[in-house]
């Protein structure tokens, strides 16, 4: 009993301020950019993107990165022989509009898209929402096909590290108990239908929000036959937080974003 | 290599029926058989020479001989060899003898192929979908050439067959897919008699993304890609067991520096997972005080890497033929001071845990795993570890200079959650005490070569790649298409294997311990499903 006394005592507060302070990212590999004065259109990047994240536009020729699909594995910085593409330090790049990550237009096919219109539908439950919960939140997590790096980082806002309850926003058991979906993954054939369903359990009003380049547009995993490219052909989404997987402070300013708080 | 007995033996055995043996790659020794004699065969290097079977797999090779390939991998870990016995199957006769009646430990890799390829085990007890669930139609096979990956297939309504336990007073309880905790999908069907669970089935496959064939239109270097992202705290040791079958087919040896520098990764890995699932474990048990503990000190490796690499699950760190860059130079110093205090951490926890006697109440004979079980399936990593049996591929097949390191692999007989906990806080200490010999060892190096180009590899050869991960046995297979392209991507986590364990490890144990076993094994439902 002692030693643990002595340990508590040790280690009063490791809590990080976030987002009053902001956290040391000398180290962070963050959002890529291309810096447009030097590139020369070698198209290099875009060949080899693994994700195929990186446009060309038609009319102007620029290449661009749709950071939605990027998948932050610096493969264009180590390419470019230009020194044009390089990733900056930028951890906080959650969007509410996908549009707002990307630098090409969105080619959505007919069947991915659900019933009614889904954006006005979303802007009013965010209004809604704002009012309702000013002060705390609780949240579900659902992984519909992730490969667990996400649901590490979310896992992650618990430790006393980020120790997320300190802002009213707590994890919940059931989507019955909660008002935000914080989903995962690309939305799997299999958990299509369980997504659906938990979605439908959430008490209305709610937000979605798609943790990382899967549950955004499909990442690495576009285009196969056992999933989607991203969740929001299956629900719609209040906020995107791109990210391979996206840290624990990303995943934080995504929820606050949500919420207006930011 | 030195002469080993069962060779001769197997030849002896079956004289004339073992067509092309070859010794691959230093320890792949490769033999081909009829089908006919697959059942034989393989029945006779599993009980009379002992040898388990750690994968089974097919690949569809019709364009290069008309057939479907079977590979049977078997392992002599106490000599470091693998033994692959490959046989075709006809497009025309798709079906093969099932060895899953003796060989309990291919229930699953019969299953996964009829899934795949459509290739149907004759005689398995019960060849159901695996992967696949109630929605996909029959008759699609996304594993052979002709089927377009880029293509959904339309929906179906099949009826999923779960194992029905009867008798007055028992029911079942269904669990999942959506699960309380900020945890992975998969479904549970427990059938319980009051508290005790009688039996429990897994029906996993939740998250299957097509990883194999989205794998086969890539090319080698996106292929790193998605093997980093076959399960997010695997993410290292899954494209090195990539890297190194890439690279034992451009038959190229990575230089010192870079070998090192993946054993700090590696090892730095583990730590940070077995850490996680020390906390879990606490948290299960309710032992709020030592679950921070333990992810103050996870939350302490996070920092580490991002110094070390940028990345805080080590993604893009590794490349065939090295690692994309110096990232330990000018490093080693201040990593070791921080491994120092994270083992001093420990130490002082483990103390004060030790000494819990409501704690030891919970995990000790919970959950045990019996020795015949671990054999029976092939039970790798911590696990099996903590059933009595000692393996672990950094001795038994050593890659990446896991030689030149001084650790123990820890062993334990009762096979309980205690027992499993024990292993991985074993396994913390010496993952410390590696990283600390390779930062050291860095830190003499003159060499500054830290890795080697590729080139192009020839086409239509394959290797095998393993790995320690955190979760156990890793063992990838990659073979070359034309120009860098890769023909076939096989993954068999340890998850994989040790999934079956945990059904049988929760039998008789009651529900509400099912978490805490369940944490304790700590197991990838994304590695699995793949």
């Amino acid at each position: 009993m002692l030693r643990t006394i002595g340990k508590m005592l040790k280690y009063k507060r490791l809590t990080l301020g976030y987002p009053k302070k902001k956290p040391d990212h000398r180290f962070f590999i963050g959002k890529p950019v291309i810096d447009q004065g030097k590139c020369t259109k070698c198209k290099e990047c875009l060949n080899r993107c693994p994700s195929g994240a990186i446009v060309q536009n038609p009319a102007t020729g620029q290449v661009d990165i749709n950071l939605d699909e990027c998948i932050f594995c610096v493969l264009c910085e180590d390419v470019c022989k230009f020194d044009a593409a390089h990733m900056t330090r930028a951890y906080e790049t959650a969007e509410k509009d996908r549009m707002a990550l990307r630098k090409s237009p969105l080619i959505i096919e007919e069947r991915d898209l659900p019933n009614g219109d889904y954006e006005l539908l979303c802007n009013q439950v965010s209004e809604k929402i704002s009012k309702t919960f000013g002060r705390s939140l609780q949240i579900r997590e659902v992984d519909a096909g992730s490969c667990n790096g996400c649901d590490y980082e979310i896992n992650g806002l618990n430790n006393p590290f980020n120790d997320i309850e300190r802002l009213g926003i707590h994890f919940v058991a059931s989507p019955r108990h909660a008002d935000m979906l914080l989903v995962t993954g690309t939305g799997t054939r299999n958990m299509e239908l369980a997504l659906v369903k938990t979605y439908n359990a959430c008490p209305s009003p709610k937000l979605v929000v798609a943790v990382g380049a899967c549950a955004c547009s499909g990442g690495i995993f576009k285009d196969t036959y056992a999933g989607r490219n991203g969740i929001d052909a299956i629900v719609p989404v209040d906020v995107y937080i791109p990210g391979c997987p996206p840290r624990p402070v990303s995943i934080l300013y995504g929820i606050l974003k949500a919420l207006d708080k930011i | 290599m030195e002469h080993i007995k069962w060779i001769d033996q197997l030849e002896e055995a079956f004289p004339g029926l073992l067509k092309n043996p070859s010794l691959e790659n230093g320890n792949e020794l490769r033999m081909e058989m009829e089908k006919a004699d697959l059942r034989e065969i393989c029945l006779y290097v599993y009980e009379t020479l002992n040898l388990p079977l750690i994968g089974l797999f097919a690949s569809d090779e019709r364009s290069l001989h008309r057939f479907f390939a079977l590979y049977y991998t078997f392992a002599d870990r106490d000599h470091g060899v693998t033994l692959t016995l490959t046989t075709k199957v006809e497009e025309k006769k798709p079906m093969y003898d099932s060895v899953t009646d003796r060989i309990h430990g291919a229930a699953l890799y019969e299953r996964e192929i009829k899934d795949m390829f459509g290739l149907e085990p004759i005689g398995h007890p019960d060849a159901k979908p695996l992967l696949l669930h109630s929605n996909w139609p029959e008759g699609h096979f996304p594993l052979r050439k002709d089927f377009d990956g880029r293509k959904r297939p339309p929906y179906a309504n099949r009826k999923m067959k779960f194992k029905k336990v009867g008798g007055q007073g028992v029911f079942e309880i269904p669990v999942g897919p959506v699960h309380a905790g900020i945890i992975e999908p998969g479904h549970f069907r427990f059938s319980v008699a009051g508290e005790p669970i009688i039996n429990l089935e897994a029906q996993l496959g939740f998250v299957h993304k097509g990883i194999e064939k989205l794998a086969e239109r890539s090319n080698l270097e996106k292929g790193l890609y998605i093997a980093e992202r076959i399960s997010g705290d695997e993410t290292f040791s899954n494209s090195l067991a990539y890297c190194l079958a890439a690279e034992k087919i451009a038959r190229i040896t990575v230089p010192k520096r870079g070998q090192y520098t993946r054993v700090v990764f590696a090892e730095l890995e583990r730590l940070t997972a077995h850490l996680g699932d020390l906390a879990g474990i606490c948290l299960d048990v309710g032992y709020g005080f030592a679950c921070f503990q333990f992810r103050m000190m996870r939350g302490w490796c996070y920092p580490l890497a991002d110094e070390l690499c940028g990345m805080r699950f080590l993604r893009s760190v590794n490349q065939p033929g090295g690692v994309r860059k110096d990232f330990l130079a000018g490093k080693e110093d201040s990593a070791m001071e921080q491994l120092l205090k994270i083992e001093k951490e420990l130490t002082d926890t483990w103390r004060i845990l030790r000494g819990n006697s409501m704690f030891a109440d919970r995990v000790e004979n919970t959950g045990i795993v019996r020795p015949e079980v671990a054999k029976d399936l092939n039970a790798v990593g911590p696990p099996a570890r903590a059933a009595g049996r000692a393996i672990d591929v950094r001795k038994d097949f050593p890659y990446s200079s896991y030689g030149e390191f001084k650790f123990d692999v820890p062993e334990f007989t009762d096979g309980d959650v205690n027992a499993r906990m024990k292993i991985k806080l074993k396994e913390c200490h010496s993952s410390i005490s590696i990283m600390l010999q390779a930062l050291g060892g860095i830190q003499k190096m003159g060499d500054k070569e830290f890795n080697m180009p590729l080139g192009e590899l020839p086409p239509y050869q394959w290797a095998y790649g393993m790995t320690e991960s955190p979760r156990g046995e890793n063992l990838h297979f990659l073979m070359t298409g034309e120009s860098n392209a890769i023909f076939r991507y096989k993954v068999r986590t340890p998850s994989f294997c040790n999934w079956p364990v945990v059904c049988h490890a929760v039998q008789g144990n009651i529900v509400p311990d099912f978490p805490l076993i369940n944490k304790s094994f700590n197991l990838s439902y994304a590695g699995n499903d793949l």
